[in-house]
């Protein structure tokens, strides 16, 4: 019974995101497949977050809401080490690591920025956590902004993407000549797509363990897990480096998509969606995000071809309020109708809606 | 070898004006089935906060077995072998039965993250054993029907009995139970209590805060009672039950 209840949710869960893939050829009859890469791509990255986002929240229970500064740190930590252009006159380094020691160290600053930021907040419950982490990121992003020197500041770096399309694969650039998508972008998004297949084997893995076992318990009653002889601070600080550590990959990966970095892409923004998408895939579910992330971005990138056909004359800020509102009508049906998510276990409901 | 299992010193603890701990001397002794009683706000809880690392003292000592454990940390108390209960049950809610009796009988290194990712067959052997151990005690409490049930799903007495299944998974040689009969059916009450019995008997020294006294001067070798965070009386059973201080404490002065 219980297992058909599973599967039925899982067959659910896929046909509406099916439709949702659906919905972008139906909207655009032409250049559908540039549009639907496009969009891939980012619910990978974006997916590739909230799977780090629900180690924090969905295994240990941990409200962070400082998940862009993650993000930031493996996105910033990675681009400086390689060669890239930097600040006002685009002063160039030629000199770096190869991407993959690069993008190592980027993912180990970014955990390491999460052990850092854990040590002195972790032992804060809940909301006031939320709230620490919150600052925490904004600090971070604003550091970022004024260290012009190394990080570029406002003005960004620039010319770092060949590091990575050095190595795109020749299929590629042909598939990308009889389809007209952008190659370098569907590179991008394969990566990350692979990233998220070798993310979810090892977590799948974990989440089987004693030691995610260790992570549900301190989610369920720290005093308790003290009481049974477990260091209920450390648990919770590896969990807040291996979330970090996932959501460094993921930064470093928007930034490749990007093309250029700037510190206005890790603004709170960034976290609260990356939230939204944990909600609707289900909060605790390995998969969940992944389907949340197609369905969230089909919505934010297709509401306006879904507006002009409801209202034929909307213009650009119309259109931007007529996104969130539908973002905003899914997650309230989402609550009210299944309030554990579209893959979460309702018996393991994390989102008690009261 | 000392046959000192706890001894505390001067402890004392006070929340703003209020002194709700302020013990002399109290020493107990290794293998014994110890009651801790007194009125409400007497400082049961707190004392038992404070001997299993909860909350610190504001001045004392306390040593368990000999070492000094003022200041530690209560993962660190527990690993000793003294493993405490709560008041209100804490269970893990949204784990199995099962899962909350395998997480507490892991070992520390068991539950290592590279470990984990490993997964030998040396670990994944610990566990395969950790679930039969964790079958046995459930069985023995009568709950091995529940063992995938979710915890939140348990009654009150389930909970209570699931606590104690916990606590006893690691074979502690003490064990700090926070009034296990509280809001527990009389049938259970009794099985709870022989159960305690049982553990005592094998040697596993017991300190308990309880408001049954019935069931307090049934099983007790030695109780302890508190008033305003002191100490006023302290003996067997019988003595217990004929201390002027005690009677006052509980019923108020004569005179009065």
């Amino acid at each position: 019974m219980n297992s058909l209840l599973v599967s039925r949710r899982v067959i659910f869960t896929i046909a509406i995101t099916s439709f949702s893939i659906y919905l972008v050829f139906i909207l655009n009859p032409e250049g559908a497949l540039r549009i639907l890469i496009n969009l891939l791509t980012f619910a990978g990255i974006y997916g590739l977050s909230a799977i780090g986002l629900n180690v924090h929240f969905g295994w240990t229970g941990l409200l962070n809401f400082g998940h862009a500064s993650f993000m930031g740190m493996g996105a910033y930590v990675t681009l400086l080490l390689m060669p890239h252009a930097a600040g006002r006159e685009g002063e160039v380094t030629t000199s770096g690591l190869p991407i993959i020691i690069a993008v190592f160290f980027g993912i180990a600053a970014a955990a390491l920025f999460g052990l850092l930021l854990g040590l002195p907040a972790i032992r804060l419950r809940g909301d006031y956590l939320a709230i620490v982490t919150i600052a925490a990121a904004e600090i971070f992003r604003l550091l970022v902004r004024d260290l012009e020197s190394i990080t570029g500041g406002v003005y960004g770096i620039i010319s770092y993407t060949e590091n990575l399309q050095k190595f795109r694969p020749e299929f590629i650039n042909s598939l990308s000549l009889n389809y007209e998508f952008a190659p370098s972008q569907a590179w991008v998004g394969i990566i990350a797509w692979v990233s998220i297949i070798l993310t979810l084997f090892l977590l799948k893995r974990l989440n089987s363990s004693p030691w995610g076992r260790a992570l549900r318990a301190v989610r369920e009653d720290e005093d308790a897990v003290r009481a049974m002889g477990k260091n209920a601070v450390w648990l919770k600080l590896q969990s807040f480096m291996l979330g970090a550590g996932i959501a460094g990959l993921s930064g470093v990966l928007l930034a490749f998509n990007y093309g250029s970095l700037e510190t206005t892409v890790f603004v709170p923004l960034l976290t609260f969606y990356v939230w939204a998408i944990m909600i609707l895939g289900g909060v605790g579910s390995l998969t969940g995000p992944i389907y949340g992330s197609i369905i969230f971005w089909v919505i934010i990138s297709e509401t306006d071809r879904l507006a002009y056909i409801f209202f034929e004359n909307a213009n650009g800020q119309q259109l931007a309020g007529f996104r969130f509102l539908l973002v905003g009508l899914l997650i309230m049906l989402l609550m009210i109708f299944r309030p554990s998510g579209l893959l979460g276990k309702k018996e393991e409901l994390l989102l008690d809606v009261k | 070898m000392s046959n000192n299992l706890l001894e505390v010193k001067n402890l004392k603890k006070s929340f703003g004006g209020l002194q709700a701990v302020n013990i002399k001397e109290l020493i107990f002794k290794k293998n014994q089935l110890t009651s801790i009683i007194g009125p409400n706000g007497a400082g049961k809880t707190t004392f038992f906060d404070l001997i299993s690392g909860f909350q610190t003292a504001d001045s004392g000592d306390i040593f368990l077995k000999g070492d000094d454990i003022t200041n530690s940390q209560p993962y660190k108390i527990a690993r000793m072998g003294m493993i405490r209960t709560f008041q209100l049950t804490k269970v893990f809610d949204r784990m199995t039965v099962l899962e909350n009796l395998m997480f507490s009988g892991s070992s520390v290194t068991n539950d290592s993250f590279t470990k984990s990712i490993i997964k030998s067959k040396k670990q994944r052997n610990y566990e395969i054993e950790l679930k039969d151990k964790s079958y046995e005690i459930m069985e023995d409490l009568n709950i091995s029907h529940m063992a995938d049930s979710y915890a939140r799903e348990l009654s009150g007495g389930q909970k209570k009995l699931l606590e104690l299944a916990r606590s006893i998974i690691n074979n502690p040689d003490t064990l700090l139970l926070d009034e296990p009969l509280a809001g527990v059916n009389p049938k259970l009450a009794e099985d709870l209590l022989g159960l305690i019995q049982k553990l005592s008997s094998r040697g596993i020294s017991i300190l308990m805060v309880e408001h049954n006294i019935e069931a307090v001067m049934k099983i007790s070798e030695r109780i302890v009672v508190l008033s305003e965070g002191a100490l006023i009386a302290d003996g067997s059973p019988s003595e217990i039950r004929n201390d002027k201080n005690v009677i006052e404490a509980y019923l108020g002065k004569d005179d009065e």
